[in-house]
């Protein structure tokens, strides 16, 4: 079936101002261009910070938060025959500890979203090697369960991760606090906790992850040494990490988790806010940019079709004569603006996966960004073609509209 | 013998610059296979009256009849599909699209209406085109023939759909003397051998005088609109 006469009539004012028509579609181009290189820089980086988030925080946190006082107690011995209050409630400071936390790391294996937990203990503490001190927090792991949800073995520069499984006066430590404190493998280093006790550990392992922070303060041995540390008997826990599968979902997951076990979650989108925040700002501004070039592209969408309906006006008004009706001119403008936005978004495509393909070689060696980060996602580009398309329909309605209302009879008796 | 066009008592104002009765009362019919000249001083609304006749206007009081069917008070698009089926024009200047061929000139109306296929609309273009003298000229861009030769094209644009009526408005004004009197001959061809009612405003004396019936108009009325002898 060969294209309507419509469709012919548009094709055919296209083409008779190629130079005009590129102008527009250029326009078009640039947007779509644009559209889908912020796009996949954007996407690029939040993939990017969101995997450095999620290689120092897990998806859920779970731990014993102090609880502020409340009448509970009070209503048990006084009962309900006065009303309790309590006034100026203050937090009670407790033992934060997880209770049997055997028990507990078993209900939440059995559920299916989880993938991989870990249970630890933390403590602040000081890192001394000479007279130099550096200020940090100790990770007694299973190393094996944190190896599995943080991947530490991939950033080992030095030594292997199941060295402090095998000695408990082995400790693996940051590329930071190693230079800070000039430690080098098989090198002695002592920890005192806020309660003056100390310790002194050999160096089994280096690592280096994308985070300086992490790299300078965070260092990992086994449970029983932290155990030990704090005084504390070996059943002792405050943290219970889990990964599910759906890391999204993780503040909901959690909510779910703290009703189940009673105690507090914290997903890393609730730990990492901030970056969070981030992430959203640049998304305004992209859309704000992007918006901007569809805006100016449908204004030299606008024009041309203002253009070629004042000069073709005796023609409009003709067929309007022989027939055509106002639905019929509108279809012929449109059509002109969406074979317009097709030539535009067609080029858009290619200079949309040219750009980010020749940035994404664009070598940045900031920090442990060595290259921009980009992605190359099919949604972005169909998402490009359909937004020139629908800026080249509104950018062609208004003139086509305006085109369908010539009065036939004025134009033609001049 | 049937009735191709029926005007009763059709008036218009024109509100500027002031308000000014351009045609009062007009009423006349026009029989199916007649050729009728319009004649009248300018600005006595000959324009004005035909296109009311045309439906393209529609800003006026009275009642009009085409090919038995009421025209008055039908919608705006109802009206574009009667013109696009029913009637064909032709103006003092051709207003051929300049882009297209002049066969897809010839085609356009066609194409419009649907009733046949693009290589039959083609075809009966082209065998217009032949009949006009302008076979030659059929693939030739229409912004680069003669005149003449686009005012022929625009008559067989008139012709594509096989109209009951045709209209024109000074069909002839443009042409020299030699391809006045073709347009003539066509016009006089269509309407006695194919039963065509033709209904054209003219300065021209001597092509009215050759038509089967002149209506004269004077100040937005019709005057007389005499059947000459020979043909009563
Ligand atoms: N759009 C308009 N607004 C106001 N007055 C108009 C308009 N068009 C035409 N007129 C007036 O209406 C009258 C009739 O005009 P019309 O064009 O019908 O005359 P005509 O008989 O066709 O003249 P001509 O032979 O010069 O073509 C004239 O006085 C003209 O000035
Ligand atoms: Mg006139």
């Amino acid at each position: 079936m060969k294209a309507g006469i419509n469709t012919r009539i548009a094709y055919t004012y296209m083409v008779s101002k190629v130079k005009s028509t590129l102008v527009a579609a250029l326009g078009v181009t640039f947007g779509i261009g644009m559209f889908i290189f912020m796009n996949s820089l954007i996407t690029g980086t939040n993939e990017y910070s969101e995997k450095t988030m999620l290689s120092a925080t897990p998806h859920i946190r779970l731990y014993n938060d102090n609880k502020i006082s409340n009448t509970d107690m009070l209503n048990r011995y006084l009962g309900d025959r006065t009303i309790n209050l309590i006034s100026n409630p203050q937090l009670v400071p407790q033992d934060n500890r997880i209770f049997n936390p055997d028990a507990v790391a078993a209900v939440l294996r059995k559920r299916k979203e989880v993938i991989a937990l870990s249970t630890q203990v933390t403590a602040n503490i000081i890192y001394s090697k000479g007279n130099v001190q550096e200020n940090g927090t100790i990770f007694g792991v299973n190393i094996a369960e944190q190896d599995k949800m943080f991947d530490i073995s991939s950033n080992m520069i030095a030594g292997k991760t199941q060295s402090v499984a095998d000695n408990p006066n082995n400790i693996l430590i940051g590329i930071g606090l190693a230079q800070k404190l000039n430690l080098k493998m098989g090198d002695y280093v002592r920890i005192t906790t806020s309660t003056g006790l100390t310790k002194t550990l050999q160096v089994s392992g280096i690592f280096k992850t994308t985070i300086k922070n992490v790299d300078e303060t965070k260092t990992y041995v086994s449970l029983p040494v932290v155990q030990q540390l704090l005084q504390k008997d070996r059943a002792y826990i405050t943290d219970i990490y889990v990964n599910v599968k759906n890391y999204s979902l993780a503040t909901e997951t959690g909510n779910s988790m703290a009703q189940q076990t009673g105690y507090t979650s914290e997903s890393w989108q609730q730990s990492n806010e901030q970056s969070l925040a981030g992430k959203k700002i640049r998304d305004i501004i992209a859309n704000a940019v992007i918006f901007t070039i569809l805006l100016v592209a449908g204004f030299g969408i606008y024009n041309i079709l203002n253009m070629v309906i004042y000069e073709k006006i005796k023609e409009i008004a003709i067929l309007k004569a022989t027939g055509f009706q106002g639905s019929d001119v509108v279809s012929i403008f449109i059509q002109q603006a969406l074979l317009i936005g097709l030539v535009g978004s067609a080029m858009g495509l290619v200079v949309g996966w040219f750009t980010s393909y020749l940035l994404s070689k664009l070598y940045l060696g900031l920090g442990n960004v060595t290259y921009l980060p980009m992605t190359f996602l099919s949604k972005h580009y169909i998402q490009g073609a359909i937004f020139g398309l629908l800026t080249s329909f509104f950018a062609g309605y208004i003139p086509a509209s305006k085109a369908s209302k010539v009065d036939p009879v004025s134009i033609i008796r001049g | 013998m049937s009735i191709a066009l029926k005007a009763e008592k059709i008036s218009k104002y024109f509100y500027t610059p002031e308000k000014f009765k351009v045609l009062s009362d007009v009423s006349f019919e026009v029989q199916t296979g007649e050729f009728v000249s319009v004649v009248g001083k300018s600005g006595s609304g000959k324009s004005t009256m035909l296109y009311i006749l045309s439906t393209m206007d529609t800003d006026y009081t009275g009642n009009l009849i085409l090919n038995d069917q009421q025209i008055t008070g039908r919608s705006v698009n109802k009206l574009a599909a009667f013109r696009n089926e029913h009637l064909g024009f032709v103006f003092q200047f051709h207003y051929l699209l300049p882009d297209f061929t002049c066969l897809q000139n010839v085609m356009i109306p066609a194409l419009r209406l649907k009733k046949l296929s693009a290589a039959e609309i083609e075809h009966n273009a082209y065998e217009k085109l032949k009949t006009l003298g302008l076979e030659d000229q059929a693939l030739k861009t229409a912004s680069r023939i003669s005149g003449g030769q686009q005012q022929r094209v625009a008559i067989a644009r008139a012709l594509i759909n096989e109209p009951a009526i045709i209209m024109g408005d000074e069909p002839t004004g443009n042409l020299d003397s030699k391809n006045t009197e073709v347009v003539f001959d066509i016009f006089k061809q269509l309407a006695a051998e194919h039963n065509k009612t033709i209904i054209t405003v003219t300065h021209d004396n001597d092509f009215a005088a050759k038509s089967d019936r002149i209506i004269e108009m004077k100040d937005g009325i019709i005057i007389s609109h005499d059947r000459k002898p020979h043909e009563l």
